[in-house]
């Protein structure tokens, strides 16, 4: 059984269809990305999965639960999945420690020595243990996303989405966010990224969701997607992107 | 000796006013965020009325005009009550401002974790507001204290009510009302640095105040 299916998902904005019956299928240590061209709906759909953004029809299940039902705790939803930002959405006020123990401490009500343990372990994960007590403004943008990643994974979520996460970053920083997010491919977590970086997409992904106005439009490997498919869009956008790098 | 005894007033008065000033421009802060229509109505007008209204007119409403209906308040509860009101409605926005200055995207960040609003309120948006509004608040502040010389007119001895009643008995009232303002210059620097120091103390890089 999928760890998250998505039935026929919708969703319009003043009449407007944004999402036109998406569907797909992430199982547990997979990892799919989402790429399409500016505006297909690609984070608008990563937004409607854990409910950021309220569908406006179709069928989401988590874990055998359909989420779309009304009465569904959607705060504990929440904490299983973990969300990472194209502008890291680091709590500027916190320190990069307490960025990770927030939630720890005030939703898992873990006591704040076992908080502050997890952070560091988190953080020797990804190389930022000696940055613990910066804020983030003291960062540079890869150091931001590596912390948000951080951010995300301590809360040991069953699936991480990761929304644009290089997007706002020069190559030096997205190759550095790159290795991480490898890292956590290699150690088969379960990942959802909406990207547009075939760099990105390429060393992160077991499979490739193409998006097009909208809808689903092509699903394969990498390779297959960037070099070798049938339809001219697909073929056409992977051209651009992959030129582009 | 006297003066001393008017300056202890003179801070005492300062300091309640500022803590009611507070209370109010805060519970007003988050009950903007309620984004409810009668409640934003409700605050329209009460920053319109209290930030129009000078505050020695509103003591008198208050001390001399509410026993014509029946409500009697203390000097020192009346005063406070006034200079609270019309600092709440200033600190209000100054909340208001520092809110709305938090980065969207930090509260989504806080809604995609799990939070309910009051957690993201208490967790994330009331730390940061209250970091950019110290400078606001700073002058704020020092206003509350330039307005306590009105706490004379309901009769509580603070220090102007003292001096006048030395000057009367003295005929000095040029060093006297010197002496004063040097208090009041004194009371002001102290204030400011205690605000000071508490600024440099929660200061935090890339949060810039004001």
């Amino acid at each position: 059984m999928a760890l998250l299916e998505v039935k026929n998902l919708v969703k319009k904005f003043d009449d407007k269809d944004i999402l036109k019956g998406i569907s797909l299928e992430l199982h547990e240590g997979q990892s799919k990305v989402v790429m399409g061209g500016s505006g297909c709906g690609k984070s608008t759909l990563l937004r409607c999965l854990n409910l950021l953004i309220q569908p406006t029809s179709g069928e989401i299940i988590f874990k055998g639960e359909n989420i779309t039902r009304p009465g569904v705790d959607v705060r504990k939803l929440r904490q299983d999945i973990g969300f990472v930002f194209q502008h890291f959405a680091l709590y500027r006020h916190l320190t990069v420690q307490d960025n990770i123990t927030l939630g720890l401490r005030k939703l898992k009500k873990m006591p704040a020595k076992a908080a502050v343990e997890k952070a560091l372990y988190e953080l020797e994960r990804v190389d930022m243990v000696e940055h613990r007590n910066k804020y983030p403004a003291q960062l540079s943008g890869g150091q931001k996303q590596r912390v948000a990643i951080v951010r995300a994974l301590a809360m040991d979520p069953a699936v991480i989405f990761l929304d644009e996460p290089t997007s706002a970053l020069d190559p030096q920083m997205t190759r550095e966010v790159v290795t991480v997010i490898n890292k956590l491919y290699l150690d088969n977590i379960t990942m959802l990224c909406v990207t547009h970086d075939a760099f990105l997409a390429k060393y992160i992904s077991d499979s490739i969701v193409f998006m097009d106005e909208g809808a689903v439009a092509a699903e394969d490997i990498a390779e297959r997607l960037f070099y070798d498919h049938p339809d001219p869009r697909v073929r056409q956008f992977f051209l651009s992107v992959i030129d582009h790098r | 000796m006297a003066l001393a005894k008017g300056a202890g007033y003179t801070i005492l008065v300062t300091i309640a006013s500022i803590g009611a000033g507070l209370a109010i421009g805060l519970l007003m802060a988050v009950l903007s965020r309620l984004q409810w229509k009668p409640v934003a109505l409700f605050l329209a007008v009460y920053l319109y009325v209290f930030r129009s209204v000078p505050v020695l007119v509103l003591l008198f409403i208050v001390f001399f005009g509410l026993p014509g209906i029946g409500i009697r308040i203390p000097p020192f509860t009346s005063m406070v009550l006034s200079l609270g009101l019309v600092s709440g409605a200033y600190l209000a926005e100054i909340f208001r401002g520092a809110m709305s200055a938090v980065d969207q995207d930090e509260i989504l960040a806080a809604e995609a974790m799990g939070m309910n609003r009051i957690q993201s309120f208490l967790y994330i948006i009331l730390p940061q507001m209250f970091r950019m509004s110290i400078p606001g608040m700073i002058n704020e502040f020092t206003s509350v204290l330039k307005y306590t010389p009105f706490a004379y007119t309901v009769g509580i001895p603070e220090i102007m009510k003292e001096a006048m009643s030395l000057a009367a008995v003295t005929l000095r009232g040029v060093e006297i009302y010197l002496a004063v303002g040097i208090i009041y210059f004194v009371i002001y620097k102290l204030f400011v640095m205690f605000f000071m120091v508490l600024e440099k103390k929660f200061r935090i890089p890339g949060l810039a105040a004001g």
